[in-house]
């Protein structure tokens, strides 16, 4: 490869990360685990201005309610997308913490022999998260009839 | 190549994000708690200034812990992500006073809140 083409390969990191070329079930937790990171790091920096409107008044939270509330639909369906972020975010960190902190669900490790299989995604890893996914979509349901509930949606 | 002060600082960043993360998912379930239909109240009953307010004041030493948790948590992994993604050796410098930056303002504003509401 010459190295103009090495440079827009190198360029392009940020997209081809995201893009799920190849990807194994960990690869995707790891790649949702990140985007869903910077929503909620966003959603916090807007959540902490939003909350300073408190002691400014009940005039002024009035004020910020009534901003949100001209969003319509979307302050809703945002704040659905939020929870459910939080929600994945907060199960897929507690097994990363097992798996990094304390070497559980890993495997036991091996010699390295081809295929290369990773030990990491062991059937009980496997297990862990399917099981977080399915009590992730559980509760993320259960947020949006709250949430979407009386909007003619649901 | 690393020195040996930076890996160890990088191992504590770790260990620090990890603490941080085991905090959120009490405070912040208990967060969640208190706004969802568990309480019996509707989307917009929860939003209520008197109830919100309540909440903050009677609960405030919990929402204190949240808030630095967060920002520590969420700003820390975002400065990660960007020092990853833009693998320039220059931009770190930039990335890590932003985010101090950022950090400083946003505990500046959340304490401010939690001690004059």
């Amino acid at each position: 490869m010459d190295r103009e083409k090495e440079e827009k390969r190198y360029k392009s990191g940020l997209l081809r990360s995201l893009w799920p070329y190849n990807f194994n079930v960990e690869r995707y937790t790891y790649t949702l685990h990140r985007i869903t990171g910077v929503i909620l790091i966003l959603y916090l920096i807007a959540h902490v201005f939003e909350i300073y409107h408190l002691a400014l008044g009940p005039a002024a939270w009035q004020q910020t309610m009534a901003l949100l509330g001209s969003l319509g639909i979307w302050e809703k369906i945002g704040l659905w997308i939020i929870a459910g972020s939080a929600l994945y975010h907060g199960a897929n960190g507690l097994r990363l913490i097992l798996n990094e902190a304390f070497g559980i669900l890993l495997g036991k490790p091996v010699l390295p022999e081809y295929p290369y299989t990773p030990t990491s995604l062991s059937r009980n890893q496997k297990i862990a998260i399917y099981v977080i996914v399915l009590i992730v979509e559980a509760l993320w349901i259960w947020a949006g009839i709250y949430l979407l509930w009386g909007l003619g949606i649901i | 190549m690393p020195s040996k002060y930076s890996l160890l600082k990088e191992s504590w960043n770790m260990i620090l994000m990890y603490a941080l993360a085991l905090i959120m998912v009490f405070v912040l379930t208990f967060h969640l708690l208190l706004v969802s239909p568990l309480t019996g109240k509707t989307f917009e009953q929860v939003l209520n200034y008197s109830y919100v307010l309540h909440n903050l004041t009677y609960y405030r030493i919990v929402f204190g812990l949240l808030l630095y948790a967060a920002v520590i948590h969420g700003l820390n992994g975002l400065r990660v992500v960007l020092i990853e993604w833009l693998h320039v050796k220059r931009f770190q410098w930039i990335i890590n006073t932003i985010i101090v930056i950022l950090m400083a303002v946003l505990l500046a504003v959340g304490t401010y809140t939690l001690i004059a509401i």
